[in-house]
């Protein structure tokens, strides 16, 4: 492998990497402060590529549809905290398990009624249409770039709102002590409801920046879910360090092996994740 | 007795007795034999994962990770065009299935809670992906399966698998010895300790126990009436392929474990025949089936505390 391809691989497997923390870091989020395993989580991920296509559609614009899509996500996961989340707090974790897994069927057939099962494509919006010269021979979209930067903006944003604000400081109690929390007169329900919104959103903000890179089809969000999950393991179950580490191990891992090992890309990551859980059975990051 | 609610006996009387009956009413309907031939199957399968999530305390989500193994070793096994013995093939498949789960054991049982979740699916995950990679496994397609066993003992022969009906009731069997070996475990010794170790995984070590290893032997029975089950899907349908070994399918056998009531064995047949009942209505009622589907599994968590078995049991117990 030439300098220059190995240069573009880790760029592609960290801009990979980062995507992948930003759909990651809502999943760990709602685990670690609500320790609800939100398997159709994936499902809000393509909520978000299939809103943002279909306002790109009507309105032209795409920071209007971004906007206009990330929005309606907020409202959704209020919504469905309100409806159903909250019905299964007191309840045994496999509940949440079969609720969110029929949510999961809910959502993609919703899919199929709206839109069809048509693979779309956004257009990328014409600001951010070039490509940057990388070296004499290759160049690196504008937009892979600008995607990058959004993330490290949210994983940034996400940071300071955890480590620095008042709602932050709320979300960390209620990590690690929700009686006590609740006793100290915070209205516990309602921070749920905020933070199980934020994880929604999160993934559809990922769906709406992977959008004009991918390809809208149906099934799109298992597939992400799962590799989510690698990710959010091998970080360590709720903390979002874990899942920033653990996000651009994986991006930069499945990347090579690709150009590396055709024939086993698919399964390497897994192998990583297990060798890792027996090295340290609750991730890297665990609490 | 081993089935120690009177629910529990009066849902399994009605059940083996309209099983027993159903190919009398169907037997010029091939596609309804071999669609409860099916259900049966699954039976079995979740079954074992119910006994696995439900008593032992293990959730997996790599359950299809031994479905997909039965068929798989039946064929790499056996020779293509020759009719190989039932009986012998399937102790030799479990046997090897169960070294398989014995090592597959060893690894995940390194973790626990929602690790051992994550950690099952990445194996299953990562067979899955092998036999998609492969090409001597036949790849997406996977591979074929020419020539039925015959199913002779001491050279009596009852049983012609060609034959829809005949296969259907040895996936009946299948479900009987199942549920029966599943309950004679959990009455014995062995699996009072092993529902110990659920409930109270601390105080049965400072008994003695060795909780990891009870845990690996009740893994390890577990997922080789898992691959049974594989086995009899696999040579119902004369194909194994990836799609065997999906999440998807392990997260379908665990919703059909817990709708029908978690742990309760008996419920495993009731979630299944549920779930796949819905199922077929939706799907003929309406192309947008899953809607319903959704629909029909959030309506149940909502409003069933315990599972179709637990409403049952509010119904009949006193």
């Amino acid at each position: 492998m030439s300098t220059e391809l190995f240069f573009v691989q880790l760029i592609n497997g960290l801009q990979y990497g980062l995507l992948l923390f930003l759909i990651a870091s809502g999943l760990t989020l709602v685990f670690g402060v609500m320790g609800i395993l939100n398997l159709a989580h994936g499902s809000m991920y393509m909520v978000g590529a299939y809103l943002v296509w279909y306002f790109v559609a009507v309105t032209g614009s795409f920071t209007v549809s971004a906007i206009l899509s990330a929005v309606i996500a907020l409202g959704l996961g209020i919504l469905i905290e309100r409806v159903l989340i909250q019905r299964l707090y007191n309840r045994n974790h496999l509940d949440q398990v079969l609720l969110t897994i029929g949510m999961i069927f809910v959502f993609n057939s919703l899919q199929s009624i709206l839109w069809g099962n048509d693979p779309y494509g956004v257009a990328v919006p014409e600001a951010l249409s070039g490509s940057v010269p990388f070296t004499d021979n290759s160049s690196y979209p504008v937009y892979r770039i600008f995607a990058a930067m959004v993330c490290i903006a949210i994983a940034t944003a996400l940071y300071f709102i955890v480590s620095k604000t008042r709602l932050g400081m709320l979300i960390r109690a209620g990590e690690s002590n929700r009686e006590m929390v609740e006793a100290l007169g915070v209205n516990i329900k309602s921070l749920y409801t905020i933070v199980f919104a934020i994880g929604v959103m999160l993934a559809a903000i990922s769906g709406i920046i992977a959008a004009p890179m991918s390809s809208i089809v149906p099934g799109m969000g298992e597939s992400v879910l799962i590799t989510c999950f690698v990710v959010v393991v091998i970080g360590g179950m709720g903390s979002i360090k874990g899942a920033f580490v653990g996000a651009l191990l994986v991006g930069v891992i499945s990347t090579f092996a690709a150009v590396l090992m055709p024939t086993m890309s698919n399964m390497i990551i897994y192998i990583f994740m297990i060798l890792v859980l027996l090295v340290k059975p609750q991730g890297l990051f665990a609490k | 007795m081993i089935f120690e609610k009177r629910t529990e006996r009066i849902f399994l009387a009605v059940f083996f007795v309209i099983a027993l009956c159903i190919p009398l009413f169907l037997e010029d309907n091939s596609f309804f034999v071999g669609k409860t031939t099916t259900v049966m199957i699954l039976a079995v399968f979740v079954m074992s994962l119910d006994f696995l999530v439900g008593r032992v305390g293990l959730v997996t989500l790599g359950h299809a990770l031994f479905y997909g193994l039965g068929g798989y070793l039946f064929v790499i096994l056996t020779p293509e065009y020759e009719a190989v013995n039932f009986w012998i093939y399937a102790i030799y498949i479990m046997g090897i299935s169960a070294l398989i789960a014995l090592v597959v054991g060893i690894v995940v049982l390194r973790t626990s809670g929602i690790y051992f979740i994550m950690i099952t699916l990445a194996i299953s995950q990562m067979a899955y992906y092998f036999f998609f990679d492969s090409l001597e496994f036949g790849g997406n397609d996977g591979l074929f399966i020419f020539m039925k066993p015959e199913t002779s003992i001491f050279g009596l022969n009852f049983l012609n698998l060609d034959n829809p009906t005949h296969f259907y009731y040895l996936s009946l069997l299948g479900v009987l010895i199942t549920l029966v070996a599943i309950k004679v475990i959990l009455r014995s010794r062995f699996g009072r300790i092993v529902e110990a170790t659920r409930l109270n995984p601390e105080r049965t070590e400072a008994l003695g126990y060795n909780i990891f290893a009870f845990r690996l032997i009740s893994y390890v029975i577990g997922s080789t009436l898992a691959a049974y089950a594989g086995l009899l899907f696999a040579l119902q349908y004369g194909y194994v392929n990836p799609q065997f070994m999906t999440w998807e399918m392990s997260g379908t056998a665990l919703v059909m474990s817990i709708l029908g009531g978690m742990g309760t064995i008996y419920g495993a047949i009731l979630g299944t025949i549920t779930y796949e009942g819905l199922q077929y209505f939706f799907e003929h009622m309406t192309e947008d089936w899953m809607l319903f589907m959704g629909g029909a599994i959030i309506l149940m968590v909502l409003l069933l505390r315990k599972g179709l078995a637990g409403y049952l049991e509010k119904l009949l117990e006193k």
